[in-house]
């Protein structure tokens, strides 16, 4: 199913490529989320079931995909929006749009891997797309940054595959290396305890490109600060959880060994190194896309936190994922708007929101209360989720080391924002400049209701599938 | 005879970090992937054919001819300089270069493992290490795409250890994955140099905040 | 036994010729007669000395203790079958370090001028001799771990070369004898003798202040440096021999290619930028120490699995 659904989107993605017109596109993306949308129904469907042998259907594989599926629609009529505003070029709208499907599809080809080499061609394939999506518009600082993501991404991945191949010499037997994820937790505990470290900690800093943390951040907030919104929104979070992921899935195979408190220990340190980090730099930011970049940077940290406390962490990570994903895409989206406005990315451009735009301020302000976690956010309960298995873990000074913090984290959040909504309009601001569509700020109103929603009222849907993922966890 | 030829892909590694000029750079990844077909020949002998022709088709091909054939005509097409120099002289650099042979032929020594080929582990070791810090000390990206080369030969040896064993499929992946790779970061290389008229990263500074 | 400082000595005799011949012939000229240096030994033997006010008896005595330590070097050098004349465990640290004595009295004599260019010379040669050290060191120590013998003689009667591995250890130990001969001596790609300017000399500023007699022993030892050298790498590639005669031919044809090759080396290469001679010599200990855990593997030292 898999093979079909990643050959029908290669085949879209290069007649959308060749076929440069309107119609064809919108046809084309129109068909592909609809596509990704049935991947996502067939395999909640078929829940558990190995689709050949290099996928399967995942519970966590099909809780991201469905969020993948979610994200698509509004990414897509946003993509729309940006060209219409800014490149007006037909041509490179439909290489954007091409670029944009090998993208979605590679990374759910990553939540559904199950042998890890497979998932190890998909991330690199999702750097080449990523690169080709900051670079379209063919100015020098998307250039710069795309060679940044790309050479940084690319070594970190060939750091990874590192790791892979040792993970594979130490399964490897007579009938040959098996290198399916469920393989290699089930022998686990006979690999030689040194090799699975190093293998961990190889694959943890070099997926640690896509996941936004500590070690290998820094091309990836670069890459973020230059992407245009509807890319961003799709590489904070889908791409994201894609690393997420190929941790996660690592991690699970360590977790069935005696070195599990060990690499809990790691994901601790890395965690803590980058939530501390991300608060240091907020405070040098002067872009918003970078603030948003960071702000990620910290949720991907407080995951790994919550992963390290073990058990009663697992519930809450995946649950501040899912959260994060809905939130952080929104804001893209919605900052989308606020970029059209100011056309500048930068805060010193910026102000008097409030009064130039009622309604995309009130999402903007929405997004922000959401993304800080303050009480009517889904976020606030996976958070509080989060510190309660710190504290009820023992681990009393890691939360209120991580609790100062993030209070840090939302003064200068806060602050930031209310420069853009309330300061003095800026001088450089032209009146009337900006294409202003009536329903852009709809998506963003559904995604940050369904969060605050889905934090009180979780659906079944939702819940049971993360119990699934963790209950093979230690 | 795979030790030898092991020994000798380490002897390239020292060789990179004693040439500043950049076709030395090409000239050694190319003697680099004519060992690796050596010792993937030597190694790979009793699996299945077609596994045999892709590795085959991976070193001799594409890692020896190909790769280098392609910086070539980059250095040619962006008018590199003949001679490029890293920030650290190159007398410290060989001396952490012979420190990081020494340090991962102790490291594997400490280890006691009978699963894991070490002495392709050693070298495979030492070269990616090698690799970053050719990386880290060198000032233009040129420079960084041929440092980025050695890591991925280092995987590859190493992958040699496993790569018998590795399904066809997987190993094509692979092999495709990492050529589209290195031919993109090419292609990006010539678009920096065209828009930025120059390779050297400390000028690729635009993004700073 | 007693014959091989005799021989030696012989081919020193007509080694600088010959290389000067090579590169005569190699560019086109006719060139001089192999013996042509020797004569020139002979005509300076018969001038006498002018030493500079300001030198004192250190300059004075300098090349001679240059000479002897030098020769004494040469007495420790086995052909083959032929034990050295003074012959111990050991006895290459003794050799290294007759070598490196005789190089500080030149050093400390080109000082005691008190000229610039011959302090920079002087500065520059111990600075090459510093580096070539290790790699001659981790040579001879990769070969007595092969063997498990600490002498010349020992050393090079038991190298058997039985695995792959152990000729590319010999490859890579003549490699690196060759180019610690081509250092030591003051030869291409480290120093020219042929430069005309003493900026760029090393080996060559030293020596500007001697005449006569003292400025023929410095050549004279000079020659006899080379030989050491072509007798060491004769040692390394001699399957061994039984037969006295075969072995002397051998050994005669191993010191003329030597010389040849040092000659064509010498048209052909280029000198290398001053600043970067230190790496170019160090780059040696590297291979150096990779033919070590070459070793290492060989014998079983460090184990790496199959």
């Amino acid at each position: 199913m898999i093979f079909i659904f990643l050959g029908i989107a290669l085949t879209l993605s290069i007649l959308i490529f060749l076929f440069p017109h309107r119609i064809v596109f919108a046809a084309g993306s129109f068909f592909y989320v609809l596509l990704h949308v049935t991947l996502t129904v067939y395999s909640y469907n078929k829940l558990g079931a190995c689709d050949s042998v290099y996928f399967r259907f995942d519970s966590l594989a099909v809780l991201l995909n469905a969020l993948l599926s979610i994200l698509l629609i509004p990414t897509l009529f946003h993509a729309n929006l940006y060209f219409r505003r800014y490149v007006k070029d037909v041509k490179k709208e439909a290489q954007f749009v091409s670029a944009m499907i090998i993208l979605a599809s590679a990374i759910s080809s990553v939540y559904y891997a199950e042998n890890i080499v497979v998932m190890w061609v998909s991330i690199e394939i999702t750097t080449l797309a990523v690169s080709f999506l900051i670079y379209h518009n063919r100015y020098e600082t998307p250039l710069e940054a795309a060679w940044k993501y790309l050479f940084l991404s690319s070594v970190g991945i060939a750091i990874a595959f590192l790791g892979i191949l040792i993970l594979a010499t130490q399964s490897a037997s007579s009938e040959g290396a098996n290198l399916s994820v469920s393989y290699l937790a089930s022998v686990a505990s006979q690999m030689d305890p040194f090799f699975l470290k190093t293998a961990f900690v190889l694959i943890l800093t070099g997926y640690s490109v896509k996941l936004n943390v500590f070690p290998l951040f820094a091309a990836t907030i670069d890459a973020k600060t230059v992407a245009p919104s509807p890319v961003n929104a799709i590489i904070s979070t889908a791409l994201v959880n894609a690393g997420f992921v190929a941790v996660f899935r690592v991690y699970s195979i360590v977790n069935q060994t005696a070195m599990n408190s060990w690499a809990q220990n790691v994901l601790l340190i890395t965690g803590l190194i980058s939530i501390s980090l991300a608060t240091i730099q907020l405070f040098r930011i002067k872009r918003f896309k970078r603030m948003f970049a960071f702000s990620s940077m910290e949720h991907v940290a407080l995951i790994l936190i919550a992963l390290s406390v073990g058990k009663p962490g697992y519930y809450a990570a995946l649950l501040h994922l899912v959260f994060h994903t809905l939130v952080k895409a929104g804001l893209f989206f919605q900052f989308g708007q606020v970029r059209a406005f100011f056309h500048s990315g930068w805060i010193k451009d910026s102000g008097g929101y409030f009064n130039l735009n009622g309604t995309g301020s009130l999402a903007f302000l929405l997004g922000i209360l959401s993304i800080l976690a303050i009480p009517p956010s889904g976020l606030f309960i996976s958070e509080f989720l989060i510190f309660k298995a710190l504290f009820s873990g023992g681990y009393l000074v890691v939360g209120i080391f991580v609790l100062v913090l993030l209070t840090v984290i939302i003064y200068v959040i806060v602050s930031k924002t209310m420069h853009l909504l309330f300061a003095e309009i800026p001088a450089t601001y032209k009146p009337g400049a900006a294409i202003v569509n009536r329903f852009e700020p709809v998506s963003q109103f559904l995604l940050f209701i369904a969060v605050i929603y889905l934090g009180f009222n979780p659906p079944e849907i939702l819940t049971g599938l993360i119990h699934q993922t963790i209950q093979f966890l230690n | 005879m795979v030790i030898v030829l092991i020994v000798l892909f380490a002897a390239t590694l020292v060789y990179f970090f004693l040439s500043e000029r950049v076709s030395n750079f090409i000239w050694l990844l190319s003697v680099q992937g004519v060992i690796l077909f050596g010792i993937a020949f030597n190694n790979l002998l009793h699996i299945q054919p077609l596994g045999l022709i892709l590795i085959l088709l991976e070193t001799l091909i594409v890692k020896a001819i190909v790769i280098p054939w392609f910086l070539n005509q980059l250095r040619h097409k962006n008018e590199l300089k003949r001679v490029h120099e890293s920030k650290v002289p190159v007398f410290y650099s060989l001396i952490i270069i012979s420190a990081i042979l020494i340090g991962s032929f102790l490291l594997s020594y400490t280890i006691d493992n009978e699963i894991i080929q070490l002495r392709f582990f050693t070298v495979a070791l030492a070269t990616v290490i090698g690799g970053m810090y050719f990386i880290v000390i060198h000032k233009n990206i040129f420079s960084h795409l041929v440092g980025f080369l050695i890591i991925e030969n280092g995987t590859f040896l190493l992958s040699l250890a496993v790569g018998g064993e590795m399904p066809f499929l997987v190993s094509l992946a692979v092999l495709l994955d990492v050529l589209i790779a290195v031919l993109v970061i090419g292609v990006f290389l010539n678009k920096v140099r065209d828009s930025f008229d120059t390779i050297l990263v400390s000028k690729l500074n635009k993004l700073k905040d | 036994m007693v014959l091989n400082p005799v021989v030696i000595f012989l081919v020193s005799l007509v080694f600088p010729g010959v290389v000067a011949r090579t590169k005569a012939k190699i560019v086109g000229r006719k060139g001089a007669p192999v013996v042509q240096p020797f004569f020139d030994n002979i005509r300076l033997f018969q001038k006498g000395n002018v030493y500079s006010q300001t030198t004192s008896w250190i300059f004075q005595i300098a090349p001679v203790i240059y000479f002897s330590t030098i020769f004494m070097a040469m007495l420790f050098i086995p052909l083959g079958k032929q034990p050295a004349l003074l012959s111990f465990e050991g006895d290459f640290v003794v050799f290294a370090y007759l070598l490196a004595f005789g190089k500080f009295m030149m050093i400390a004599a080109a000082m005691d001028t008190g000229s610039g260019f011959e302090g920079m010379g002087a500065n520059r040669e111990a600075f090459y001799s510093l580096l070539v050290e290790p790699a001659f060191f981790i040579v001879i120590a990769s070969m007595a771990l092969l063997t498990n013998h600490t002498s010349f003689y020992n050393l090079f009667n038991n190298l058997h070369l039985e695995s792959e591995l152990s000729y590319l250890i010999a490859v890579l130990s003549v490699y690196i004898f060759l180019w610690i001969a081509m250092i030591e001596n003051s030869r291409l790609p480290v120093d020219d003798p042929k430069t005309h300017l003493e900026l760029t000399m090393v080996h060559e500023v030293m020596v500007l202040d001697y005449s006569g007699f003292d400025l023929a022993l410095i050549q004279l030892a000079n020659g006899i440096k080379f030989a050491i050298y072509g007798a060491l790498i004769f040692n390394f590639v001699l399957p061994m021999q039984d037969y006295f005669v075969a072995q002397l031919v051998i050994f005669f044809v191993v010191q003329l290619l030597f010389a040849i090759s040092v000659g064509a080396l010498e048209s052909f290469k280029a000198r290398n930028k001053m600043a970067k001679n230190p790496q170019w010599i160090l780059s040696l200990s590297a291979l150096a120490i990779l033919g070590f855990l070459s070793v290492l593997i060989i014998t079983g030292k460090i184990i790496l699995m199959d």
